[in-house]
């Protein structure tokens, strides 16, 4: 049975958000907990269970109100938050019969509140105190806007021709797009926040001299822009590429580029993450011929939104759970297939790649003409360039105060993937928030 | 099946259910569809006088929601039916000739004397087994009708009166709940020789008002009016008044329920409280004639469980436990009780008894459950009513020997 929005013909096709008769319905199955559980799931502290009461009672700006104060970029969180882990994993209905869609009802308060211009995000008097952000993904967005709430003056330099990160170049357009995501932007800029794009801060010492160009402080959130690939044989072979580059190239709209590797192609996927996901999806829609995901993790331990694995399987994507890629075979340098094996853990609950133990006699072997590593990606090399006098830890992240969100240099913070590695949207969300108060914090104490 | 069967003043019913006067019996083919799909009998659609020309307002009804519930009720500017006469009775008689085993009351409201008596004598003409004389309707435009009458006792007995002599056929009077105390014009109806009564009619109301334009529902062009309200919000409205009506010792009539009926429960409520046949309309707008075959049914199955052999001898059933709350046993008290197994932690209990009851539910807020105090308790129940597990309850009354009624001490 196909369920309506289920199966996109595009990849631009955006699945349609809750009308308000369908948000008002699902509010009513809220339970409104005492003390609600779901708003212990939110990193970002959104308050699922004070907005869903507002709606409820027909407050809806005020609903509003409670998502955007608390998390600017609320929209776009309750389109790509895996929410069974987070706020919804907590929630009480499912005691009855489901959980609240409560990724869904955010999403439809956002949308509501731009359908009617509604805009509940003030701004203080200008403190004529300037602030620099470096990358425009989630963790800076939110920076930049807590911080320009309070009147100070920021500005964001984006190295792409576009603000975003991996919202506008690591989500497909169907899951997110772009006008929805611009659309939240706008809400930052209404603050008078600035974003300058195409301004890479390369070079040595770059960031670093932000401070001496009149910046009072400046927050690192360039995110991590060099993917993982396993090294196997087969690694360099051509049409081998990461999600991160096809994920880009989609939002690119380069889709001749990408449907030549995928188009009736059997396509293997390295990973059963939520880019895994969005990338398989992405590779069906592309009439891919027979697509994989395969994974270390077991199918209840995949790291994805449920949502997202059932839509894989609704598209007829293969999933092998617990399975590992040895080689990718290659024929005058092009991939032709792939060699495997099922794996399991040897300690519970460490889902490291150093924790598998392959089990003798499932080896198998796949047709394959296009493999996609989704396995997250890591810090660019030359960032160390950039900030020369920034302590980094040993796996190449940077190394902050995690209560102060400080880095080894006085007034350069950082937050989001560069310090904590591959994350969720709302834990840069969450970093943006309290990198923002610390930021402050330093900044009254500079001026005192 | 059993037999759903029931007589009242000579006329047999194959089953308690009709259609009542309204918009669901507004011509012979919705009625006899009404019929096919089960129903026992209908109160035809109000019929006026020929002279008076009726013209409904536009819109007619407006949905009174809750929540994500539709149609908790339903408020109507609608008046009498606006066909002619000629039509009406001719689709009377239709009716008559080709469902002769359905019962056909016909539901008339006079606007003078003469017209009380020639649409009665009409009606009984066309075949009409009873009359239903409409002393009700809340929102009738023209002075001296509907509701107007019912709150002028000695207009109903004079009305009644002028039929009773005009007709052999039993007359039932539809009265109004838009009165201090229905039995008044009950006793009214019967000196005018009413053989039974039917109530209630809908009641006056607003639903609400559109708080942009300032218009009352339904919005006419940019004018409200206070009207009739229907549907299951009136239902504790309509059951009272049939209780009220049936313990009245000296009115002693046949009574037909109406106002809030849906379920073969609520039926089944209504025989108990002392009414022998329901009227419904507002439940058939909201799920069409097909509801017949669950009343029907439910009500088979509750008397086939219970050993009732007639519907006769489900009627008036509860009238003994129905009391003054004066004669209520005061030494005897309880307290809430839990099933905790079956608790998912919420909460609503604690938020309730807190803001609104006996503060005698604390909250582990670890373990996420309530901790009842039953010394405290003084059984609103309202915890129970907020609480969402239900089938069977979570939250349940229990009685405690000798329990004392806990008293909160004074702040100061």
């Amino acid at each position: 049975m196909k369920f309506k929005n289920d199966i996109k013909k595009s990849i631009f096709h955006f699945e349609e958000g809750y009308s308000l008769g369908q948000a008002i319905n699902e509010a009513d199955r809220c339970l409104l907990c005492y003390d609600a559980p779901c708003n212990k799931g939110c990193p970002a502290e959104t308050d699922p269970g004070k907005f869903i009461k507002k709606l409820r009672l027909r407050n809806l700006k005020g609903a509003i109100r409670t998502i955007k104060e608390n998390n600017i970029l609320g929209g776009t969180c309750g389109i790509v938050c895996p929410t069974d882990k987070l706020c919804e994993e907590k929630c009480l209905a499912t005691g009855i019969d489901r959980p609240i869609n409560i990724g869904k009802l955010q999403r439809f308060l956002i949308e509501y509140g731009w359908q009617i211009g509604f805009n509940p995000i003030t701004k203080k008097e200008d403190k004529n105190i300037k602030v620099a952000v470096v990358g425009s993904g989630p963790a800076g967005l939110t920076c930049a806007a807590e911080l320009a709430k309070e009147g100070y003056n920021v500005t964001i330099f984006e190295g792409n021709e576009k603000p975003g990160g991996n919202l506008r170049y690591g989500i497909p357009p169907f899951k997110l797009t772009h006008d929805f995501l611009d659309r939240e932007i706008e809400d930052i800029l209404s603050l008078g926040v600035k974003i300058q794009c195409n301004s890479s801060i390369t070079g040595k010492d770059s960031i670093e001299n932000l401070l001496n160009k009149g910046f009072k402080a400046a927050f690192v959130s360039i995110g991590l822009t060099n993917p993982y690939r396993v090294n196997i044989p087969g690694v360099n072979l051509k049409n081998v590429i990461t999600s991160s580059d096809f994920l880009r190239d989609v939002n690119n709209r380069n889709i001749k580029k990408v449907s030549d590797i995928i188009k009736k192609k059997n396509i293997a996927i390295i990973g059963g993450g939520s880019v895994a996901m969005d990338t398989v999806i992405t590779c069906k829609i592309l009439k891919g011929n027979r697509v994989y995901s395969i994974a270390l993790e077991s199918q209840e331990e995949l790291p994805a939104d449920r949502a997202d694995i059932h839509k894989a399987i609704d598209y007829n994507v293969i999933i092998k759970p617990q399975s590992k890629i040895k080689e990718i075979i290659g024929k005058n340098g092009v991939v032709i297939g792939v060699r495997g094996i099922e794996t399991e853990w040897i300690k519970p609950q460490d889902f490291s790649p150093s924790n598998i133990r392959e089990i003798p006699g499932t080896e198998f072997s796949l047709k394959i003409d296009t493999v996609i590593f989704a396995i997250g990606s890591g810090p660019d090399p030359k960032i160390k360039d950039e900030l020369p006098s920034v302590k980094f830890n040993k796996k190449g992240f940077i190394d902050i105060s995690k209560k102060t969100y400080l880095t080894s240099v006085k007034g350069i913070f950082a937050g989001g993937d560069i310090v904590n590695g591959p994350n969720l949207v709302v834990n840069a969300v969450e970093d943006g928030k309290k990198a923002a108060k610390s930021i402050m914090k330093f900044l009254k104490e500079q001026i005192k | 099946m059993k037999d759903l069967s029931i007589t009242i003043c000579g006329v047999k019913f194959p089953n308690p259910f009709m259609l009542s006067s309204s918009v669901v019996s507004n011509t012979a083919e919705m009625i006899a569809r009404g019929f096919e799909g089960g129903f026992g009998g209908v109160s035809y659609k109000g019929i006026g006088g020929p002279h008076i020309e009726i013209i409904n307002p536009a819109p007619r009804m407006h949905s009174y929601n809750y929540g994500s519930k539709k149609m908790v009720g339903i408020q109507n500017v609608e008046q009498t039916t606006d066909r002619p006469l000629k039509d009406n009775i001719n689709d009377i008689k239709w009716l008559k000739k080709n469902y002769p085993k359905n019962v056909v009351m016909v539901n008339i409201m006079g606007f003078n004397k003469d017209e009380w008596r020639d649409l009665a004598i009409i009606s009984e003409d066309a075949g009409a087994d009873i009359l239903e004389l409409n002393f009700s309707c809340p929102h009738m435009s023209v002075e001296g009708s509907g509701m107007k009458v019912g709150q002028a006792f000695e207009l109903v007995r004079e009305f009644t009166e002028i039929d009773r002599n005009a007709v052999k056929i039993p007359i039932f009077a539809k009265l109004t709940s838009n009165v201090t105390d229905i039995t008044e014009p009950a006793m009214y109806a019967k000196e005018g020789g009413a053989n039974g009564i039917t109530a209630i009619n809908t009641v006056r109301g607003l639903i609400g008002v559109g708080i942009d334009d300032f218009v009352p529902y339904p919005n006419v062009f940019g004018k409200g009016a206070i009207s009739g309200y229907s549907g299951p919000g009136i239902k504790p409205i309509s059951l009272k008044c049939i209780v009220e009506l049936a313990k009245k010792k000296e009115l002693s009539l046949p009574l037909i329920g109406c106002g809030g009926i849906e379920t073969w429960i609520d039926a089944v409520e209504f025989l108990l409280s002392g009414a022998s046949l329901v009227q419904m309309t507002t439940s058939i707008i909201r799920y069409g004639h097909r509801i017949a075959e669950d009343l029907c049914e439910g009500l088979s199955y509750y008397m086939e469980d219970k050993g009732f052999k007639k519907v006769k001898d489900i009627v008036g059933k509860a009238l003994p436990n129905i009391h003054e709350t004066s004669e209520f046993d005061l030494s005897r008290q309880g307290a809430i009780q839990f099933d905790l197994d079956r608790c998912i932690g919420c909460g609503e209990c604690y938020i309730a008894c807190q803001d609104a009851g006996a503060q005698c539910i604390d909250w582990d807020s670890k373990k996420r459950r309530p901790i009842p105090d039953e010394t405290k308790c003084y059984s609103c129940m309202i915890c129970s009513f907020v609480c969402p597990i239900d089938n069977p309850p979570l939250i349940t009354f229990k009685e405690i020997k000798g329990k004392k009624i806990y008293m909160p001490p004074s702040k100061m």
